[in-house]
C-alpha cells in the first residue's frame, strides 16, 4: 500500500489552474523529488497535500486515509509534516520552544512528555548546533541554521512523511550540502519518507531516488532521478523545447 | 509512533532526558512576572507610606489598568490579533459584582428585573470579583467560538462589533442594568491592597498562559500561521484559549474598578477605556508582558504629570498652568513620537529580565 496517494488534483486560483490532474503516489520509505521551472506547481502541490491550500478536485489519502480537504492541524496529526518554502521559523520563540511546538499535537496521548523529551534529544543529537543554543531566540539563526530548526521542529511531530519545499532557497551551496547530509543521514536512521520540491534537478540527481518533474501544472516525467536526469528529455522540460 | 522513536540510536541514551521541558522554561521565565509584581508593590508601598487620598485612588486608577493592559495583552499579545472588544468583557465583569454586592433593598428598587435569587444575594466584593471574572470568561468563550474562526482586520472589527452589542444592551436593559444611568451603591473599597493582588495575579496568570503549551502555540501561529498550522496548531482553539483567559481577567478588571469608584454605567466601559488601555500595550510594545504593565505605567506618570501641569504649578510667586485640554495633545504627540522611535514599543518583544549569565 502506498503511504501518499494523489488522484487527479486540480488546484485553481481564481480562474488560473496551477495544477492540473495530478496523480502520483510514494510508498514508504521512499524519497522524492519534485522538481521543475517557477510556476510548475509544485509548491501548490506540496500546499494542497498539506491542507494549506484548497484542492479544486481530486483526491489525497495518507496511509490509507482520505485527507482531501481537512484542516491542516488534523493532516499534521495524521503524520504528514510540511516544512513550508522561506523557512518559517517561530522568531519570536527560542530554538527549545520552536522544537516543542511539533510535540503538542500529541499532548492528549499518554506518556507524550517522555516522547517528547527523547525526540528532544534525538532532533538535539543530529543536529548538536540547536541544543547549543536552545534557548536564544530562533529568528536570530542564520539561514542554514533556520533550516535545519525547521526540518529538527517537522521531525518532533514524529511523522510518517516530510515534505520539505525548496530546502536550498537562499542558501550557500555548502550549506544546502549540510542540510542533505543531515537529511541522507535522518533517512538512514530513522526509515523517513521524503519528499523534496526542488527548482534544480541537479540536486536529485546527486542524491538519488526518484524524480517527478514538473511544468505547466502538469507532470512530465517521473522516474529514476539519476537516469531522467542524463536524458535530454529533462531539458525539454525545463526549457520546454518541443521533439520533432 | 514509538517504534519510530526506539529506532533512533540515541533513544535508549537519552531516558535521562524525562523531565519535561516545561519546568525549565517555567524556571528560565518567572523572573519577569517577579520583577513586573515587584515594580507594582514598589509603587503600592510607596504610596501607603505617602498616605495622600488622591495620590491613593490614583495608584488605584493605575493597578486597574495594569490588570485591563495585561487581560488585553493575553490575547492580542500572543495572538497578534487587535481586538477592540475587550473592555466590553469590563463592562459584564462591573455589572455582574454591581449585581452581587449592592445592598437587596438599593438593588430591587433599581434594578428590579434581576431574578429573585440575585436580588436576594449579597456577597463580598472579592468573591463578587472573582464570580465577576468567571461570567465574563464564559461570555468571552460564547463570543469567541463565533470569532475565531476570523483572521485579520475581519477579527478585529468583529470584536468591536461585540464592544457595541454589550454596551447596547447594557444601555437598554434598563430593570436589569438600570440602562444609561448610573448604578450606583457598589461598596467603594478604598484600601489599595486588593488592587496590588488583583494586578498581581493578573501578572501571574499571564506570564502562565505565555508559556503553557496553547501559549507557545499561538505565539507561534503569530510568528508563522502556515508553518504552525503544519507543525499540528489549531489556530482558533488556542485563539478561543487565549480570548477566554483574558477576557475573564478583563472581567476582574472590571469588577475592582466598579469597586474603586462605586458606581457604573455602560458608557464607562466603552471607546474612551479602549482606546486608553490599547494605546498602552501599544506604547509599552504589544508583544510583551512586560511592554504592557510599562507602557501603564509610565503612560500613567505622564497623564498625572500633564494633569497637574494643567492645574497649575507654584513657581515662587506665580502659578505656570498649561492651557486646557493641552493634556491630551501632549499624550497624543508623546505617543506618537515614543512610536516612530520604536514601532513596536518600549519594550518590543522582549520580557524584563535579570542579565544573563549563560545560556543552558
Amino acid at each position: 500500500m502506498s503511504l501518499l496517494a494523489l488522484s487527479d488534483i486540480t488546484i485553481r486560483y481564481s480562474r488560473l489552474t496551477a495544477v492540473r490532474d495530478v496523480s502520483f503516489s510514494m510508498a514508504e520509505g521512499e524519497i522524492l523529488f519534485i522538481t521543475g521551472p517557477n510556476g510548475a506547481g509544485k509548491s501548490s502541490l506540496l500546499r494542497a497535500i498539506a491542507g494549506v491550500t484548497p484542492v479544486a478536485g481530486g483526491r489525497i489519502d495518507l496511509a490509507g486515509q482520505e485527507i482531501t480537504s481537512q484542516a491542516p492541524e488534523n493532516i499534521a496529526r495524521l503524520g504528514f509534516s510540511m516544512v513550508p518554502e522561506g523557512r518559517e521559523v517561530f522568531g519570536s520563540l527560542t530554538i527549545e520552544e520552536n522544537l516543542l511546538i511539533g510535540t503538542g499535537m500529541h499532548a492528549n496521548n499518554r506518556g507524550w512528555r517522555t516522547r517528547a523529551a527523547s525526540e528532544l534529544e534525538a532532533v538535539y543529537a543530529t543536529f548538536p548546533m540547536l541544543k547549543e543554543r536552545r534557548n536564544g531566540q530562533a529568528g536570530l539563526l542564520s539561514g542554514g541554521q533556520q533550516q535545519m530548526l525547521v526540518i529538527g521542529r517537522a521531525l518532533m511531530t514524529n511523522p510518517k512523511l516530510i515534505a520539505i519545499d525548496e530546502p536550498s532557497l537562499g542558501l550557500a551551496p555548502n550549506i544546502t550540502d549540510q542540510v542533505y547530509e543531515r537529511l541522507i543521514v535522518l533517512r538512514a536512521q530513522r526509515g523517513l519518507t521524503l519528499l523534496i520540491v526542488e527548482q534544480s534537478s541537479a540536486r536529485a540527481m546527486m542524491v538519488g531516488g526518484r524524480m517527478i518533474l514538473m511544468r505547466g501544472g502538469q507532470i512530465v516525467l517521473d522516474g529514476d532521478a539519476r537516469t531522467l536526469g542524463n536524458g535530454e528529455a529533462i531539458q525539454a522540460a525545463y526549457f520546454g523545447y518541443e521533439d520533432h | 509512533m514509538s517504534a519510530v522513536v526506539s529506532e533512533t540510536p540515541l533513544a535508549g541514551v537519552v531516558k535521562a532526558a524525562k523531565k519535561p521541558a516545561r519546568f525549565s522554561l517555567a524556571r528560565r521565565t518567572i523572573i519577569t512576572p517577579i520583577l513586573l509584581s515587584l515594580l507594582l508593590i514598589a509603587i503600592t508601598l510607596i504610596t501607603v507610606m505617602t498616605g495622600s487620598r488622591p495620590f491613593n485612588q490614583t495608584v488605584i486608577d493605575v493597578l486597574v489598568r495594569v490588570i485591563f493592559v495585561v487581560g488585553l495583552y493575553i490575547f492580542i499579545g500572543n495572538s497578534g490579533v487587535l481586538s477592540f472588544g475587550h473592555v466590553g468583557f469590563a463592562c459584564l465583569g462591573a455589572y455582574a459584582t454591581a449585581w452581587l454586592t449592592i445592598n437587596p433593598i438599593m438593588k430591587s428598587s433599581a434594578l428590579p428585573g434581576l431574578p429573585e435569587w440575585l436580588l436576594q444575594t449579597r456577597l463580598p466584593y472579592w468573591e463578587a470579583a472573582v464570580l465577576a471574572a468567571l461570567f465574563a470568561g464564559v461570555a468571552a468563550l460564547i463570543f469567541g467560538r463565533v470569532l475565531m474562526r476570523l483572521s485579520g482586520i475581519a477579527a478585529s472589527i468583529a470584536t468591536f462589533a461585540v464592544l457595541a452589542m454589550i454596551n447596547t444592551i447594557y444601555s437598554n436593559w434598563d430593570s436589569v442594568t438600570g440602562g444609561t444611568s448610573s448604578v450606583v451603591g457598589i461598596p467603594i473599597i478604598r484600601t489599595i491592597w486588593p488592587y496590588l493582588i488583583g494586578a498581581v495575579v493578573a501578572i501571574f496568570i499571564a506570564w502562565a498562559h505565555a508559556i503553557s503549551r496553547s501559549g507557545l502555540a499561538l505565539r507561534a501561529a503569530r510568528d508563522e500561521p502556515i508553518a504552525a498550522s503544519a507543525s499540528g496548531v489549531d489556530i482558533p482553539k488556542e485563539r478561543l484559549v487565549a480570548f477566554v483567559v483574558s477576557g475573564a481577567v478583563m472581567g476582574l478588571g472590571g469588577a475592582l474598578m466598579a469597586h474603586s469608584i462605586g458606581v457604573v454605567t455602560p458608557d464607562t466601559f466603552y471607546l474612551s477605556l479602549t482606546f486608553t488601555t490599547l494605546s498602552m500595550l501599544v506604547v509599552g510594545g504589544m508583544g510583551s508582558l512586560s511592554g504592557g504593565v510599562i507602557g501603564v505605567v509610565l503612560l500613567s506618570a505622564l497623564i498625572q504629570a500633564l494633569r497637574w501641569l494643567e492645574a497649575g504649578v507654584p513657581i515662587g510667586e506665580s502659578t505656570f498652568a498649561m492651557p486646557k485640554g493641552l493634556q491630551e495633545i501632549a499624550l497624543g504627540i508623546i505617543m506618537i513620537v515614543i512610536l516612530a522611535l520604536r514601532p513596536s514599543g518600549l519594550m518590543g518583544n522582549r520580557e524584563v529580565t535579570l542579565p544573563r549569565r549563560n545560556r543552558g
